[in-house]
């Protein structure tokens, strides 16, 4: 999910696109030192692979498409670092191209989009013993890493919302998480279905990570990754920077959201969410009725 | 075995050579035998076609010319074997037109994809504009494509622009692979204009035996990675069960009387 | 599935179009910022904000429609704000839809007022990584050959194909495409590194010489420092 501008509070903008250009600052140097000059046409064209791949849409359930993010597969074929750095060009592209995603949110979407996906995956995948495993244990790894990219991927898009205030996390998490699960599924089995369709055409191709080394500075990396963020959150209010959102929202509590303002007796407080989650699933439904129909339509000519 | 035709070559000194391949051998990785022990030696100036069926290894021998692949035996460009430290000279030196531009093409602009070679070479930026028009010019391209994208070009256009691409830098050997597959009548004609007026050493591998009849006054037979004839082009080609034997035949102009001796 | 999506607007010829890429990432990156920074309550700057963009747009010559139906994107994600939440009331969905909606505007203007090309060669000066913006180059460059390979594979399956196959079967086609496309892209990508190696490729790119940054740019960034500071300071008064 690509956040829009205006969603996230600047300050929590800000730290992401500082972690998220550390971490394309630090990738940029480990893949060339790394590897020959060949991982730069590779990648480039794979960003285009991904974006293309991104587009073909796969019809699901009534109007819902599916289709690869392609994250763990990238991080699978060419190494962790390779990967992350191809999908935050695809996602750069995304912002420029499609203004899917805004600018100063970049931070946050290439952290979401390419650093959780790549690294959570290929983790996962290891982790897994997909790396040298053959056949369907290699399938299920991939399967696996590429559904827990997606999990993971956006429960830090709710989190990094709600802690703006803008959407709790309650609603954002069963949106995402509920939306991911299901997405995610599709995922694993297209990573998992073009993992095979290489295995069975050009297995030499599943070799070019080669020699992905997880050294110790990659580990300390890995470790000021995660606590920068939470290094910066818990100094969250201590800041004067100009943040509207938050004062926005400031009566909105952060995490975990339940508390209404106290004026509203709870059977009010109630059924009014009650009335928003009815028109919440109406259009839901809608769109999907929708799109149905158009497919329907489009078929039929 | 290998040279039966050598009517009126005039002997050379070493120095005149300036390609010289002695039992040059290659295998892929997956261990299909591309190249085996192929003698050539091209001297300075000559414009040599390569001809063969599909999969005879004319593509692999080219790719041998600067280093991408490199076999067993051995591969003098120049009076120089090559080697990891004179590499970048060598690719100076021996200019690669591939078959598909659009591996070629990758830069944003036409004018990028045609400096792109001089600036690797370290020419000086001020030089850069003058080495492009005249890459340009020398391709039969007029100075306006320079600010477009090569994705908005015809496939005529495309091939000539890979061309300029490979002129720029001003190579004596240029090696080229198939270059006029898929064109139109007119672009190959052009195409082949072109060609006719470049001043390098050529070697050209093609299908195209129209245009070696036009162009190069040697050719040589490839087979299953190994040479079978070479000599001159007009007489190799109307060998018609020569031609047969390789899953060739004589071109029609040969076979009508068309072409005049 | 057209691929001029990317670059539809950036040639036209508007008194934004021809100024330099680098001033034009300055400044609209410095009016999101401050977008972002304008207080809730003034409903003033907003306005004045907005007033600002909508001259920019008409300056631009980029057609309002198009602007009007990328700002549909942010729909969504307004939903699902207004809706999810009981103490958002109008007003708070209100600020929310305008700071989201002039971002996105803004960052339409810039994307539409460069050509992909000058966008990148802006990025490298303000020192992105060389590798990122040949990834983006390269990206750009072969979007148009694979989609037009995509498109041509989904065209073969389509002749091939009579009515929705199941699932599972529907779901082995897509990865028997994207699996081919992959493989296409990874022989296209080796054989661009030999063109590459073969014109003397050694594993740095230089830079071609830069546009000349002229008066226009100058006045340009000046007029936009100038119309931040005098916004922000006026509303401290």
């Amino acid at each position: 999910m690509h956040i829009p501008d205006g969603f996230l509070t600047n300050r929590l903008a800000v730290s992401l696109d500082v972690v998220s250009g550390a971490t394309i600052l630090y990738a940029a140097r480990r893949v060339k030192v790394d590897l020959s000059g060949r991982m730069v046409p590779l990648m480039g064209v794979l960003a285009a692979f991904v974006f293309v791949a991104q587009m073909l849409n796969f019809p699901v359930l009534g109007g819902t498409s599916g289709h690869l993010i392609g994250g763990s597969l990238l991080a699978i074929l060419l190494g962790p670092m390779a990967g992350f750095l191809t999908m935050t060009t695809v996602v750069i592209a995304q912002a420029l191209f499609l203004q899917d995603g805004g600018l100063v949110a970049l931070g946050a979407n290439v952290f979401n989009i390419a650093a959780i996906t790549c690294f959570g995956g290929y983790a996962v995948f290891r982790l897994l013993g997909g790396a040298s495993a053959k056949g369907k244990k290699l399938l299920i790894a991939g399967f696996l890493a590429a559904w827990v990219s997606l999990i993971l991927s956006s429960t830090f898009c709710a989190l990094e919302i709600a802690l703006s205030g803008a959407i709790p996390l309650t609603v954002g998490l069963t949106t995402m998480l509920g939306y991911h699960a299901a997405v995610g599924i599709i995922e694993g089995m297209l990573t998992a279905g073009v993992l095979n369709f290489l295995l069975k055409v050009r297995p030499d191709l599943m070799k070019v990570n080669g020699s992905a080394k997880f050294g110790l500075a990659d580990w300390a990396g890995a470790l000021i990754f995660v606590a920068i963020p939470a290094v910066i959150l818990a100094l969250a209010g201590s800041s004067s920077l100009p943040d509207p959102l938050e004062t926005l929202l400031a009566s909105s509590p952060l995490l975990f959201s339940g508390t209404a303002p106290e004026e509203l007796s709870s059977a009010a407080r109630l059924t009014d969410y009650l009335i928003r989650a009815a028109v919440f699933i109406v259009l839901v439904a809608f769109g999907f009725l929708a799109g149905f129909i158009a497919r329907r339509r489009s078929a039929k000519l | 075995m290998k040279r039966p035709f050598h009517a009126g070559e005039v002997v050379r000194t070493m120095t005149d050579y300036v390609v010289r391949i002695t039992r040059l051998s290659y295998t892929y990785p997956d261990g299909t035998k591309a190249l085996e022990g192929i003698d050539l030696d091209v001297p300075v100036g000559e414009r040599i076609a390569i001809v063969g069926p599909s999969g005879a290894g004319k593509s692999t021998l080219l790719l041998h010319l600067n280093g991408i692949l490199t076999g067993t035996g051995s591969v003098k460009i120049m009076g120089s074997n090559l080697e990891q430290s004179n590499l970048q000279e060598i690719r100076k030196q021996v200019g690669l037109l591939f078959q598909d531009p659009n591996d070629q093409l990758f830069c944003p602009t036409v004018f990028e994809d045609v400096a792109f070679g001089p600036l690797n070479l370290s020419v000086p930026a001020a030089e850069i504009p003058r080495r492009v028009e005249k890459a340009l010019n020398d391709a039969g391209l007029d100075q306006s494509i320079r600010s477009r994208s090569s994705h908005h070009l015809s496939l005529g256009e495309r091939r000539r622009v890979s061309l300029a691409a490979v002129l720029a830098m001003e190579p004596a050997i240029l090696g080229m692979d198939e270059p006029t597959s898929n064109l139109d009548p007119r672009n190959r004609r052009h195409l082949i204009e072109v060609v006719s007026g470049l001043k390098a050493t050529l070697i050209i591998a093609t299908h195209d035996l129209e245009l070696v009849l036009d162009v190069c006054s040697r050719t040589v037979l490839m087979d299953q990675g190994k040479i079978w004839a070479d000599g001159r082009a007009r007489d190799m080609l109307a060998n018609a069960e020569l031609m047969e034997k390789h899953g060739l035949e004589v071109p029609l102009s040969l076979r009508s009387g068309v072409r005049s001796n | 599935m057209r691929h001029n999506f990317i670059d539809r607007y950036s040639a036209l010829d508007s008194p934004l179009h021809v100024l330099e890429a680098r001033t034009k990432i300055l400044a609209f990156t410095g009016l999101i910022v401050a977008v972002l920074c304008i207080p809730v309550h003034s409903g003033v700057l907003f306005f004045v904000y907005f007033f600002a963009t909508a001259i920019l747009m008409g300056i631009s010559q980029v057609p309002l429609g198009y602007i009007v139906g990328r700002t549909l994107f942010i729909l969504p994600f307004i939903v699902l704000a207004s809706l999810a939440v009981p103490w958002h009331g109008l007003t708070e969905i209100g600020v929310l839809f305008i700071r989201a909606v002039l971002c996105l505007m803004l960052l339409i203007l810039l994307t539409n007022t460069t050509r992909f090309i000058e966008l990148m060669r802006g990025l490298r000066k303000f020192g992105f990584p060389q590798i990122l913006v040949m990834n983006l180059s390269f990206l750009y460059r072969y979007l148009f050959v694979l989609t037009e390979e995509a498109m041509r594979m989904k065209q073969a399956r389509d002749c091939r194909r009579v009515a929705r196959a199941p699932f599972r079967k529907e779901l082995r086609i897509l990865s028997s495409m994207l699996g081919t496309l992959l493989i296409r892209s990874f022989e296209r990508a080796e054989r661009m590194h030999s063109a590459m190696l073969s014109r003397g490729y050694s594993g740095d790119f230089p830079v071609v010489s830069p546009r000349r940054f002229s008066w226009h740019d100058l006045a340009f960034l000046c007029g936009v420092a100038v119309f931040i500071t005098l916004t922000f300071w006026l509303r401290k008064t």
